[in-house]
């Protein structure tokens, strides 16, 4: 074995080109797959970075008659599933950014507020000090914190004596009980779901502290759920149980829980809410890197028969000093192997390169892309698919070059005729068959690419451009709740509005297309579902005044909100069209009324509609604008408000001027988020992108291995019908003619692997329907365009090599002696 | 028909150096000769014969073809001249494996713009006169060497040229073969196409009118003498 590998080893060396050309292109098909195996196995191989996750489960209620499904738990909610439930233990959080003080500069830190059983649940352990005790919850019981440790290493110079110390956070101090480790994944990572956020990391836990208030209301669902199945318990139990609970509430709580809103609650096992919006993508992206494989193994299958051609005298000649088929058929399949492993090495280098492309790509907004990584599984898959594709590429010249026509490569000059044809033939089909595949993979990625260009040109309702956001949160332990944070706000945005280069300033509870949304329910005055007691349930935006000049969301009736709508004022609201559409058809909701107090109790609190603007979309650009109701700040003061303004030139270039307003306001307020609001809608569509990007990656690979496949094969051709075409010529064949010729002859060859494609693409371009925006799967300019593309580049590659044959010296190839 | 003056052909060697093929040719051809040129291995004969037939074009000197000066005419103009003009036979046939001999035959016509239903009339006359109407739809490894050549002399005449370029045209035949191919061409000389041929043979020499003999890429002798 070993002297078969130092003679393949020679061979190759023998011919650098043919090893170089041959290596690249396995690099670059085994690189494709490794990168995208890398990816299935940090998303949906490797377990997540908890205990045991797959007891792992997330526990969301719902209000199938308003269309609310995965929402979150209130307090008094928690604690009756903490209480009730056997077979789960569970514990709550939610995120909430924490300002950290007492240094240089203030620090906006991203935090979670967590009972001490979520790091049970999860089951990591810190790596100093330690978790939350179970007495450290509530309010007054709070004042602990577990660090992160980045946090640690970052802020803290990794201080030995951490554990002990106090923190000023939030206007109070806390004492750090613990640190985690960096691999502890807080946010859990969820994929399209309420409060899924990736990239941001928690570098702060708090013990949640409900109030009175918040013990008090079934209605203000805040918290996530998490729970651990107890040793023994299954999903169905657990979800019994919770049916068992839910339905007790509806009997006991008939006011928060009306039966016709059909309320109840659901567990999902984590890992599938983790990756499982990425799994079609995943699919189709494995499915293109096998395809490409294929194709590089088709091309190394043609170049290796055209040079097994070359060497039959040598295998005749070899057979004729006594190698038996095996022996041949052996040292063919040792320099297959060989080049398979040399391009598996250079596929792991390319594979590093596009690992860190994914991350640049979405590691914001796809979650667990940080973990993708080539670790010891990628890289045995890495390896096997090395040797498999040597194997499998080297199989049928190794076949064909095991039974050489001995008396006919022996003669000077002999041509071999017999095995020459079915080896054509053999060339011929893969070509065919690298066509067609390549034809597959340009339709896909041509469907994504089109549905992609498609939703970034959709109009979201707003004008992105010159657009700075930034988030801002006031301490609850300096800011009274009410006018305190309501004046702090409209003072804030009053000072960045009078800023040079500032065209209007505004402040919001959220942003559009951020991943984050917010809905309440509300009644409409004098409208009939008072008898039926479902309130309907809508989206609900906190603004102040110049939002929609800040967005330039037109006004359609009415007026935006003013100086009239302060904290004392009647209440006002502006509602949008698609709202206006859903709730006042053909009605002018202007002066109407609405609340989000029951208005069978004595006094609601009414609302009047002063404006209707346009529509914004929220959830993401392919969704149609949802209904939206907006709320003025000045009479619903949120502490934790986005600011936005609109620039006069590059919004960034504002950031340190509001940043300085900030701090003369309040030397202690930290700034978070700051970015576009260009580049929020760009990370709303990232794993669209990747999805994209990757997929056209792999077509353009596909491409030119397909065409270095069908210039291979017309040169070899050239190469051997050099001896017809000079006839051909002696004959009187012109340049046009020896062209139409070799350029016929792989329109043949092109034209049936286009059909085949076509086929192919057809049925296989329905796996994409998921991931198209806009563009059917049989989206016929698409098939078209891309089909006379693929024929032309093809043409193109096979044109060179006729060329050449245009230059073929009759003489020379008629044996012709001085 | 041709005149050859001060023709060379020199391929270029290390140092700025040449080598000579052909040395300063002054030949002159009449219409309805048959020409034998002869000469040892490396003579040059073949070069001539390319050259002549506008394959090569890297020589230097005058050719004149029917009054024609070839030495001026673009690469375009030489093929065109050589299609209405020139048919060759080769001494390895040179028939293509994959056609049939119908297919054969027709070639030369396609690449000279004949329509399909003239080619189809000309290739039925050709394969009548050279009685191998049985062998139309045979590929040329079903043939024997001398059908093929037969095959391959049909195929130089069937664009009706004025002048058939013969490289050793019997040289893997068998003597009777050979016989046969020569009193062929001999037959189609008196019928006015003129020929020449490259040989190594004395008798096939003995079938034309006239010798050039070859030496070192110079014309040593050209002599007429009475044909066989």
């Amino acid at each position: 074995m070993l002297s078969e590998i130092k003679v393949a080893l020679r061979g190759l060396a023998k011919s650098p080109g043919f090893t170089a050309i041959a290596i690249a292109t396995l690099a670059l098909a085994i690189g494709a797959n490794s990168a995208v195996f890398s990816l299935i196995n940090a998303l949906l191989v490797r377990p997540l970075a908890y205990r045991a996750p797959q007891e792992l489960a997330l526990l969301w209620e719902k209000f199938p008659a308003q269309h609310l499904e995965r929402i979150p738990v209130s307090a008094p909610e928690y604690l009756d599933y903490a209480r009730e439930l056997k077979s789960l233990e569970i514990g709550a959080f939610h995120y909430a950014d924490l300002n950290l003080t007492g240094g240089d500069m203030p620090e906006r830190i991203p935090g979670a507020f967590v009972t001490p059983s979520v790091f049970s649940v999860l089951g990591v352990a810190p790596i100093k000090g330690r978790t939350f005790r179970p007495e450290e919850f509530g309010e007054g019981n709070d004042n602990v914190i577990v660090i992160s440790e980045r946090l640690w290493k970052r802020r803290f110079n990794s201080d030995p004596e951490i554990v002990g110390k106090t923190l000023p956070i939030n206007g109070r101090t806390f004492t750090v009980v613990g640190v985690m480790p960096v691999s502890f994944e807080f946010p859990i990572p969820l994929f399209n779901v309420q409060g899924g956020i990736f990239g941001q990391q928690v570098d702060i836990w708090k013990p949640i502290a409900f109030d009175k208030e918040h013990l008090e209301s079934r209605a203000d669902r805040d918290y996530s759920v998490i729970g651990r199945l107890k040793p023994g318990a299954t999903m169905a139990r657990a979800q019994a149980e919770i049916d068992t609970i839910t339905s007790n509430w509806i009997k006991q709580f008939p006011n928060n829980y009306n039966p016709m809103t059909r309320f109840g609650a659901s567990l999902y096992g984590l890992q599938d809410q983790v990756v499982g919006g990425m799994r079609t993508a995943l699919l189709v992206l494995s499915g293109a890197v096998a395809v490409v494989l294929m194709i590089a193994c088709a091309n190394l299958s043609t170049m290796l028969l055209a040079r097994a051609t070359a060497r039959e005298r040598e295998f005749a000649i070899r057979v004729a000093l006594g190698a038996g088929r095996g022996r041949l058929f052996r040292q063919m399949l040792t320099e297959s192997v060989l080049l398979g492993l040399f391009g598996g090495a250079g596929g792991v280098m390319l594979g590093v390169w596009g690992i860190d492309l994914l991350r640049g790509i979405g590691s914001r907004t796809v979650p667990r892309l940080m973990e993708v990584n080539l670790d010891f599984r990628v890289l045995m898959v890495i390896f096997a698919i090395s040797v498999a594709t040597g194997i499998i590429f080297g199989l049928i010249p190794a076949l064909a070059s095991a039974k050489p026509e001995l008396t006919e490569a022996l003669k000077e000059g002999g041509r071999g005729s017999t095995s020459g044809v079915s080896r054509n033939r053999v060339r011929n089909a893969l070509v065919i068959m690298e066509v067609a595949l390549a034809l597959v993979l340009l339709v896909g990625a041509s469907l994504l690419l089109k549905s992609f260009v498609r939703l970034q040109n959709v109009d979201p309702g707003f004008d992105p451009k010159n657009v700075l956001t930034m988030e801002v949160s006031l301490p609850a332990a300096k800011y009274l709740p009410g006018r305190p944070v309501g004046d702090f706000y409209a003072e804030f945005v009053r000072h960045i509005a009078e800023l040079p280069g500032v065209e209007a300033a505004a402040t919001t509870m959220i942003l559009p297309l951020s991943g984050t949304n917010s809905d309440s329910s509300f009644s409409i005055e004098g409208a009939s579902q008072g008898q039926t007691r479902v309130f309907p349930d809508e989206e609900i935006r906190v603004i102040s005044p110049d939002y929609f000049k800040v967005l330039k969301v037109p006004l359609r009736a009415g007026r935006f909100f003013d100086q009239r709508e302060t904290a004392d004022s009647p209440r006002s609201v502006i509602i949008n069209q698609a709202f206006a559409r859903k709730w006042f058809p053909n009605q002018d909701p202007v002066g109407r009324r609405i609340t989000q107090d029951d208005p069978g109790k004595p006094d609601p609190k009414w609302m009047t509609i002063v404006g209707v603007v346009g529509d914004v979309r929220h959830r993401g650009l392919e969704f149609e604008p949802a209904p939206e109701y907006y709320l003025p700040h000045s009479q619903l003061p949120y502490r934790g408000m986005i600011l936005t303004v609109r620039s006069e030139q590059d919004p960034r270039s504002l950031a340190n001027a509001v940043r300085a307003e900030l701090r003369r306001l309040d030397p202690e307020l930290p700034v978070a988020n700051v970015r576009t609001l260009e580049s929020v809608i760009s990370d709303s569509i990232a794993p669209r992108r990747l999805s994209v990007v990757l997929l056209s990656l792999f077509a353009g690979v596909a491409l030119v291995l397909a065409s270095v496949g069908l210039y291979g094969v017309i040169s070899y051709l050239v190469v051997q019908r050099t001896h017809e075409i000079g006839v051909r010529m002696a004959l009187g064949a012109q340049r046009r003619d020896v062209l139409r010729l070799v350029v016929g002859h792989a329109a043949k060859l092109v034209g049936i692997g286009s059909m085949i494609g076509l086929v192919l693409a057809f049925v296989s371009s329905r796996t994409l329907s998921a991931l198209l925006y806009n563009v059917g799967t049989f989206d016929a300019p698409t098939f078209i365009s891309v089909t006379i593309a693929l024929i032309a580049v093809a043409l193109v590659a096979s044109y060179i090599p006729a060329l050449r044959a245009t230059r073929a010296d009759p003489m020379l190839a008629l044996n012709h002696n001085l | 028909m041709i005149r050859l003056r001060n023709l060379e052909r020199s391929y270029p060697l290390a140092k700025g150096k040449f080598f000579y093929v052909l040395r300063d040719i002054d030949i002159e051809i009449a219409e309805g000769e048959f020409v034998s040129v002869m000469g040892p291995s490396g003579a040059g004969k073949s070069t001539l014969l390319h050259i002549l037939g506008m394959h090569d074009h890297g020589w230097t000197g005058e050719y004149f073809f029917n009054e024609t000066a070839v030495h001026h005419l673009k690469a375009k103009e030489r093929a065109t001249l050589r299609n209405e003009n020139i048919g060759f036979v080769f001494q390895q046939y040179h028939l293509l494996d994959d056609l049939t001999v119908y297919e054969n035959l027709e070639i030369p016509l396609s690449y000279r713009k004949v329509s399909k239903n003239e080619r189809s009339a000309i290739v039925a006359d050709v394969l009548d006169r050279f009685q191998i109407v049985a062998k139309k739809d045979l590929f040329p490894r079903q043939l024997s060497g001398g059908q093929q050549q037969l095959v391959g002399v049909a195929r130089a005449i069937i664009a009706n040229p004025k002048l058939i370029l013969a490289d050793e045209p019997t040289g893997n035949l068998h003597s009777s073969q050979g016989e046969e191919i020569m009193r062929l061409f001999q037959k189609l000389n008196a019928e006015g196409t003129t020929i020449i041929q490259v040989t190594h043979s004395e008798k096939n020499a003995g079938y034309g009118n006239r010798v050039i003999q070859l030496r070192d890429g110079w014309v040593v002798e050209a002599k007429s003498q009475p044909t066989n």
